[in-house]
């Protein structure tokens, strides 16, 4: 089936088979390997991306879903060579480590702080991140870092 | 030095540009011209015969290229997965380690092992040929428990009452001595539960074989690419060693779990010069549940006697270790070497023996993870002495303050086997103490009574063995390795630094520190140093990264080649100078001399050193480029004390941490930040441990905790803050006084967690992992 | 694993005994039961697609009975494969006892699951068991009734 989408602000019409996974075109088509694939239950969340501006996880999302719809994945977020305000807090905070759960965390992050009406607190943080698996940080610094990206965005 | 990114400095690290712009490269990343795909085709037994296998169903799915079970392999020469260290028995005989083909021929012995891969143009017609493959099984018993296995149906023809071997360690007659004179003795039965490492990237292999070359290359997520080509070269024949190049890009954490060397890598490599094309595999979740190595598995007896004031007098440990089906590639080593030598802990117990049964189950095997052993022994230790406070109605702070090795007493020789360099356990205690609050206590616990809740206390002083090892010591106990590091410093012409090191970055962050490292050596810009690591084809034989040993082994390997580009450039200074090299100084990047007001600039000297005008080239090679291989002189023992608080709701059996403190001596540190975060997530895993946590074989051997939904990994709401500090005794063996920091956290926490709700609960122990259930269980049979 | 229960079907137990020997009326009866014939030695063969929680697959057994003691008792032996999705097997126990609204079924089933089936439906496959069974004997007792 053909599928239109807007990816990090490029438009793509993609060939794509019927049970094709958002995840799947975004890597081996589009060859943007920053979304991961971590696991096979929509757990992990290794793989969220933004669709239409709220955050999924691609690895559930049919291709075909997201047909004409607008994409953003980790690639994206930066405004050419000025940092998301979450990327820079993330290394400001090392709020990684082997770097394989930070895009989808920054992602899921990103959407987490834009959807709340007020300041979230440490808690909220730490609530709102229950889709996202780190196993290298403890999440400790994770949560500094949202709370500190939060001033900034 | 420079005081933001020298050692010492809070330096932010170099990797992370990739890492948050989604430019990484993970194995999985990384595709290749003609590439083709692999899915294999596991056992859904625990244990059966294979009577035949049936491939022409998989054959005729369109896509599939070709179908290979095990014995093509065997045929074409390809060995066992090798276990690296051979551990011996108490009567002398060496350990028993059952053929273990990379994928099974004649018989499977737990569910996931791979007897059948499928290479197709494309991964859904991999997937479609895998379910397409038939297999006639005839079941067989399967053997789950770790305490009854070796009274169980016999699994490997070689291995009676299944049994890999029974091991000891420690003075028996004295240890025996000491209880009879003891005037309390506490016993304690306690298991520690079966862990799955879970690395948030998958296990991933993209093999490839060039026909011009002869040569294979192998991208892998391993934590010792070097160890990976040796053992596929050497043990497994695949190719000779210097046609095999295995490339360690991006790993996403490790844990041990990667240290091994598995079938899947050793089948698509093998396989992609069959195919003649290049061949990938990843791991799905699942898999990765059912065939990563996983960890720790202990039932255990430990005894502790002591004097009626609270002198422990001798510890006895008795241990039954699961090994799974077969032995991985550092699994028997784990719960000896790594475990029995680890029971002093920070105390002088005079008299201690140690007793290892190692068994075979029908379950996936289980080698190191974070921690590897120790925690294991901290937890037997700290469990036992913070039990024998209770009964002795001692302050546990007080009776462990009592049998410390006091800081004058080292280097210390405890009575099994090792000898601690430094420590000053008391410190640690002592700032613990006052992190966590410990003169609030009683007011905390008080409003938690009135609340309804039950609080609790609890104290873990860990000591672990890291920076592993000296080579000659352990391969004298079997290792079938060396256990030094290589590095090579390659100053360029431009006076900017390559690094080349064995160790490898996994998310330790080596690509910083270790440029902090040279950047303060040599005084020159943190950004001029680039640390190149995890590939065979670039870097000089190296042993990888695990037991804590990156910035102890390949950090003073690092340092040991720039006191040679140092010592050559004061040479070509020298000349310069028209001096002798000994009148030449180096420091802050400048070589000087006293007899002229013109220091050299480390890169004018780098120039000199590539155009060679100043100094006799019958004298002085020319270059700047100089290898090391550092072989530690001892362990490193870091050191720590953990103090954690919870409170426990009666009604639900629901735990909450609400203080966790940990003080750790990790000597000398590079980079303060990197260390609290390596100390994080050791505690994140280690609470995980003790609350979450718990790997699950139902009765037929099938694993029930095979996916997220159903092993409790850590989530950000479960863990609290955490409050980190440090004190320092520099180790006093190595160059750089340090002892290494990954595996701390893992190793100190769960007896922490633990001492704290069976102090809350009152009771003696309860299993890890403290799941709501297990802790309202225990309070509704004490009530 | 195992489960027992008993339903009453408003038949007596020979109309009851005689329709369970029906492949048509058990390929009826079983929810997703694709096929379901029977073979010269009596034993039924049928292919069966089943969903539990994330494992969908179609599954290939065969039922065979044993110690028939018609009409009030026998022994089902029960094998089947479902390729990649996992495999099952067991032997259920079945009683007929006659009641004043007809007949009363006893089961009791004891029997292993293996594969993926046993790794990711573990928790799963118990209520779906269950209710297998129930719809079965809904569509089976169906038969009697208005």
């Amino acid at each position: 089936m053909k599928v239109d989408l807007t990816v990090n602000g490029s438009q793509h019409a993609v060939d794509v088979a019927d049970n094709a996974l958002l995840s799947d075109v975004l890597r081996e088509t589009l060859g943007l390997t920053g979304t991961h694939i971590g696991c096979d239950t929509s757990q992990c969340g290794a793989c969220t991306v933004h669709l239409n501006g709220r955050s999924v996880k691609a690895c559930t999302v049919l291709a075909g879903q997201a047909d004409g719809g607008d994409v953003t994945t980790i690639e994206g977020i930066a405004n050419g060579d000025e940092l998301h305000p979450m990327q820079v807090a993330f290394r400001a905070n090392h709020a990684l480590q082997c770097g394989f759960c930070t895009p989808g965390m920054i992602m899921s992050a990103i959407d987490l702080v834009q959807s709340a009406n007020e300041p979230l607190s440490a808690e909220e943080v730490r609530e709102g991140l229950e889709g996202n698996f780190c196993r290298c940080t403890g999440y400790h610094n994770i949560v500094r870092a949202v709370l500190d990206a939060q001033a900034n965005m | 030095m420079n005081a933001e990114t020298g050692i010492g400095a809070s330096v932010l690290r170099k990797e992370d540009a990739r890492f948050i712009t989604g430019k990484g490269q993970y194995t999985d990343d990384i595709s290749v011209f003609g590439q083709t795909h692999c899915v294999f085709v596991r056992s859904p037994h625990a244990r059966a015969k294979i009577n035949s296998i049936n491939t022409d169903a998989a054959m005729a799915v369109d896509g599939v290229i070709r179908v290979f079970t095990g014995s093509e392999l065997v045929e074409d020469g390809i060995g066992d997965l090798p276990c690296g260290w051979v551990v011996t028995s108490k009567d002398g005989s060496p350990m028993i380690a059952p053929p273990h083909p990379p994928i099974a021929t004649a018989v499977v012995n737990y569910v996931g092992e791979p007897y059948a891969f499928v290479v197709a143009e494309t991964l859904q017609a991999a997937r479609d040929g895998a379910e397409a493959v038939e297999a006639d099984f005839e079941i067989l018993e399967a053997v789950v428990e770790t305490a009854t296995a070796s009274s169980s149906a016999q699994i490997h023809e070689n291995a009676p009452n299944n049994q890999a071997y029974d091991w000891e360690l420690g003075d028996k007659e004295a240890t025996d001595a000491a209880f009879a004179n003891a005037d309390h003795v506490t016993t304690l039965d306690i298991t520690n539960n079966r862990l799955i490492p879970n690395a948030i990237e998958p296990r991933a292999a993209l093999g490839s074989f060039d026909a011009a070359s002869s040569t294979y290359t192998l991208y892998t997520t391993s934590q010792n690419p070097h160890v990976e080509r040796v053992v596929l070269a050497l043990f497994v024949n695949v190719a000779p060693e210097a046609n095999l190049r295995v490339i360690s890009p991006d790993v996403g954490g490790g844990f041990g779990s990667k240290i091994f060397v598995y079938a899947e890598e050793t089948a698509v490599i093998w396989a992609s010069a069959k195919v003649g094309r290049p061949i990938k595999w990843r791991a799905d979740r699942t898999e990765s549940f059912l065939a990563d190595a996983h960890g720790r598995d202990h039932v255990t007896k430990a005894e502790l006697a002591l004097s009626s004031d609270g002198e422990m007098l001798g510890l006895r440990v008795k241990t039954i270790a699961n090994m799974g089906a077969y032995l991985s590639t550092f699994s028997s080593s784990v719960p000896t070497y790594l475990y029995g030598t680890l029971m002093a802990g920070q105390y002088k117990t005079p008299a201690i023996y140690v007793e290892t049964q190692a068994v075979f189950t029908n379950t996936a095997p289980v080698d190191a993870y974070r921690g590897a052993g120790r925690p294991e022994a901290t937890y037997v230790v700290e469990r036992v002495v913070e039990t024998a406070a209770r009964e002795l109605n001692m302050d546990p702070v007080e009776l462990r303050r009592k049998n410390f090795i006091p800081p004058d007493a080292f280097p210390y020789q405890t009575p099994v086997a090792l000898e601690y360099d430094t420590g000053n356990y008391g410190a640690s205690m002592s700032m613990a103490l006052d992190l966590a609050d410990s003169d609030g206590y009683a007011a905390r616990k008080a409003t938690s009574e009135a609340n309804g809740k039950l609080r609790g206390r609890g104290y873990s002083c860990y000591i672990e063995a890291c920076g592993i090892a000296p080579s000659q010591l352990v391969i004298s106990l079997g290792a079938g390795v060396g256990l030094f590091e290589s590095a090579e410093v390659r100053v360029d012409v431009s006076g900017s630094v390559t690094v080349m090191t064995g160790s490898h970055s996994h998310g330790q962050g080596h690509e910083t520190t270790f440029a902090q490292l040279v950047s303060d050596r040599l005084g020159i810009p943190f950004e001029s140093v680039n640390v190149i690591h995890g590939d065979t084809g670039r870097s000089d034989y190296g042993l990888g990264t695990y037991g804590s040993r990156s910035i102890a082994v390949g950090g003073s390997a690092i340092d040991r080649a720039l006191d040679k580009i140092i010592a050559k450039g004061k040479k070509i200074a020298a000349h310069m100078f028209e001096t002798t090299d000994d009148q030449v100084e180096f420091a802050e990047g400048q070589f000087s001399y006293a007899g002229s007001n013109e220091p050299k600039p480390f890169a004018e000297i780098a120039g000199a050193a590539y155009i060679p005008a100043v100094y006799p080239l019958d004298e002085l090679e020319p270059g700047l480029s100089e290898k090391a291989f550092y072989d530690p002189q001892n362990f490193t023992y870091p050191a720590g004390s953990y103090v954690c608080e919870v409170e426990i709701d009666p009604s639900t059996g629901v735990t909450e941490i609400q203080k966790f403190v940990a003080v750790d001596d990790f000597g000398n540190v590079i980079n303060p930040m990197i260390v609290e975060g390596q100390v994080h997530g050791g505690l994140a895993q280690g609470i995980g441990q003790a609350l979450l946590e718990h790997g699950i074989y139902d009765a037929d051997g099938n694993l029930s905790t095979g996916s997220y939904m159903d092993y409790a990994m850590p989530r950000a709401a479960d863990l609290p803050d955490f409050e980190v500090d440090m004190t320092s005794t520099p180790c006093t063996h190595n160059p750089l006084g340090v002892k290494g920091c990954g595996e701390a956290g893992a190793i100190g926490s769960p007896a922490a967690v633990m001492n704290a709700i069976t102090d809350a609960l009152g009771v003696k122990d309860v299993p890890m992992p403290a799941t709501p259930h297990t802790v309202w269980e225990t309070i509704q049979q004490g009530a | 694993m195992e489960e027992s229960g008993e339903f009453v079907i408003p038949a007596s137990p020979q109309e009851v005994w005689d329709a369970l020997q029906k492949p048509d009326i058990l390929k009826e009866c079983i929810d997703g039961c694709e096929e379901m014939t029977i073979t010269d030695d009596g034993v039924f063969a049928c292919v069966v697609a089943i969903k539990v929680g994330p494992v969908k697959a179609r599954f290939t057994g065969t039922v065979s009975i044993v110690e028939p003691n018609p009409p009030h008792s026998y022994f089902l032996d029960v094998s089947a494969r479902g390729g990649g999705a996992g495999f099952g097997s067991g032997r259920a126990e079945v009683k007929l006892q006659e009641v004043a609204e007809g007949t009363c079924l006893t089961y009791h089933v004891k029997g292993t699951i293996g594969g993926k089936l046993a790794q990711i439906g573990t928790r799963l496959f118990q209520s779906f068991s269950r209710k297998m069974t129930r719809t079965f004997f809904d569509r089976f007792s169906h038969r009697w009734m208005g």
